[in-house]
């Protein structure tokens, strides 16, 4: 019973209240940043991404690392790594590792299946497809010197229009009936478009995103509108991308709408406020067909490889300093079953 | 101030406004007048005086405008999000005359800069 008080004990510590705090720091933070005048809510993109996943990441990653360390028997992270005959385990640390681990995986694994439950449609490889439409993405794709290293597949799924999928090489699903239904000033606008979300690997972006909330029992709560906002934002930096790498605005503005339109009553309602943000950025790609528009967020897209830096500093953070919050939660877990036995 | 910022007026009078609005429709020069002063009002223009007139100049860009007012709007932004990234989410059918609108809006913006 005392071995499994501070791996129990410890692990709902760590996701009922460090996470949940982290979390309150993070939206503290992003309210400044979305408050600041002179950024607004379309500026920050990266750093608002960090704090949303870093808030719950880089605490779990310590933690772990940490308790790794300690089953370690405190060696240094080399001897960590490569002394394989250190063979003293400390019991409970590596009992606390493995029981945040299984609860990481519980939460995690039931987000993943929401997130991938028929949402991706099959592609078709081009091959497959009616020529005409394949002669047609072609020819736009040859057209436009910025869509020429796009991977272009199309999709009969229906209610679909244009999406970017794909975690570590992306490639741009376009459904027939979207495709069928626009002109091309207007489909080569919405190429433009994802091939931002290509560049910047933004589905795995939104993947690790929804992981980091799903793994923190309060993060949805306390950080939604924040992850909403940075959703809207980064469709309207993607589109201004778009329209700086010579995506006209105009049918950009038109692809939008179209892709937006229902194409059946029996679509899932998203309410109108999602119509008001469409209005929001076609009006936003008017004002850049008036006048080109300033390219924005240069370290934006550096956000994914500083995330994965981040982790791994603090990875190796506590096998290089010291362990010792790690070490007052299994003595505050130990002083806690005391007490409640006295 | 759509009419201002189609136009890409820099420093203009009611006047020059009620030229670009009289090829749209019917409307008087007092209407236009009231409409400029409550904007200065508001902080939308600035103006300054040239002999019996006034000259009124915009403080925002559309972009800045749309940029200092988009917070409450980004709040509806997709709530539940895929593991891909879509151009756009479609709309609930009673928003379809939402987007109905808009298409015209952009059809008239289109002939505009073609004209």
């Amino acid at each position: 019973m005392n071995e499994a008080i501070f791996p129990l004990l410890g692990t709902a510590f760590v996701m009922l209240v460090v996470l949940p705090a982290c979390a309150l720091v993070a939206k503290l933070m992003l309210a400044t940043l979305e408050r600041d005048a002179l950024s607004g809510p379309f500026h920050g993109l990266g750093l608002r991404y960090l704090l949303l996943t870093g808030s719950t990441v880089l605490p779990l990653a310590w933690f772990l690392s940490a308790g790794m360390h300690q089953a370690e028997s405190g060696q240094s992270m080399l001897a960590c790594l490569f002394d394989h005959e250190t063979t003293a385990r400390c019991f409970e640390p590596g009992l606390f590792v493995l029981t945040m681990l299984a609860v990481m995986l519980a939460l995690g694994v039931q987000r993943l299946r929401r997130l991938f439950a028929g949402n991706i449609p099959r592609p078709l490889a081009l091959a497959d497809e009616d020529e005409v439409l394949r002669a047609r993405l072609e020819q736009i794709i040859a057209a436009h010197p910025g869509l020429q290293l796009l991977r272009v597949r199309v999709t009969t799924a229906p209610e679909f229009s244009i999406a970017t999928s794909g975690l570590l090489r992306p490639v741009v699903l376009v459904g027939t009936a979207f495709a069928s239904r626009v002109p091309n000033d207007v489909l080569a606008s919405a190429l433009g478009h994802e091939r931002e979300h290509v560049r910047s690997l933004d589905p795995l972006r939104y993947l690790l995103l929804e992981l980091a909330l799903a793994l923190n029992p309060f993060g949805r709560a306390l950080l939604q509108p924040h992850v909403a906002r940075w959703y809207g934002a980064r469709e309207a930096h993607c589109d201004r991308t778009a329209v700086v790498g010579g995506c006209a605005a105009l049918p950009l503005a038109e692809a939008i709408v179209q892709a937006a339109r229902p194409t059946s009553p029996h679509v899932p309602a998203l309410g109108a406020h999602d119509a008001k943000l469409l209005e929001l950025r076609v009006k936003l790609l008017f004002a850049f067909a008036e006048r080109c528009p300033a390219r924005c967020c240069r370290h934006e897209s550096s956000a994914v490889p500083v995330a994965f830096l981040l982790l791994l500093l603090t990875l190796l953070l506590p096998h290089q300093t010291s362990t010792a919050a790690l070490d007052a939660l299994h003595t505050g877990s130990e002083h806690a079953l005391a007490h409640f036995w006295r | 101030m759509d009419a201002v910022w189609s136009k890409n007026l820099q420093s203009f009078a009611v006047s020059d406004v009620l030229t670009g609005l009289e090829k749209q429709r019917d409307i008087a020069y007092t209407t236009v007048m009231t409409v400029v002063s409550r904007l200065y009002t508001k902080g939308l223009l600035s103006r300054e005086r040239d002999g019996k007139r006034y000259l009124y100049s915009p403080k925002l860009t559309r972009e800045q405008f749309l940029e200092a007012t988009a917070r409450e709007v980004l709040d509806g932004a997709v709530s539940d999000q895929r593991a891909m990234a879509m151009l756009a989410e479609k709309v609930s059918v009673a928003s379809a005359n939402d987007l109905d609108d808009l298409e015209a809006l952009i059809r008239r913006r289109r002939q505009e800069l073609e004209r």
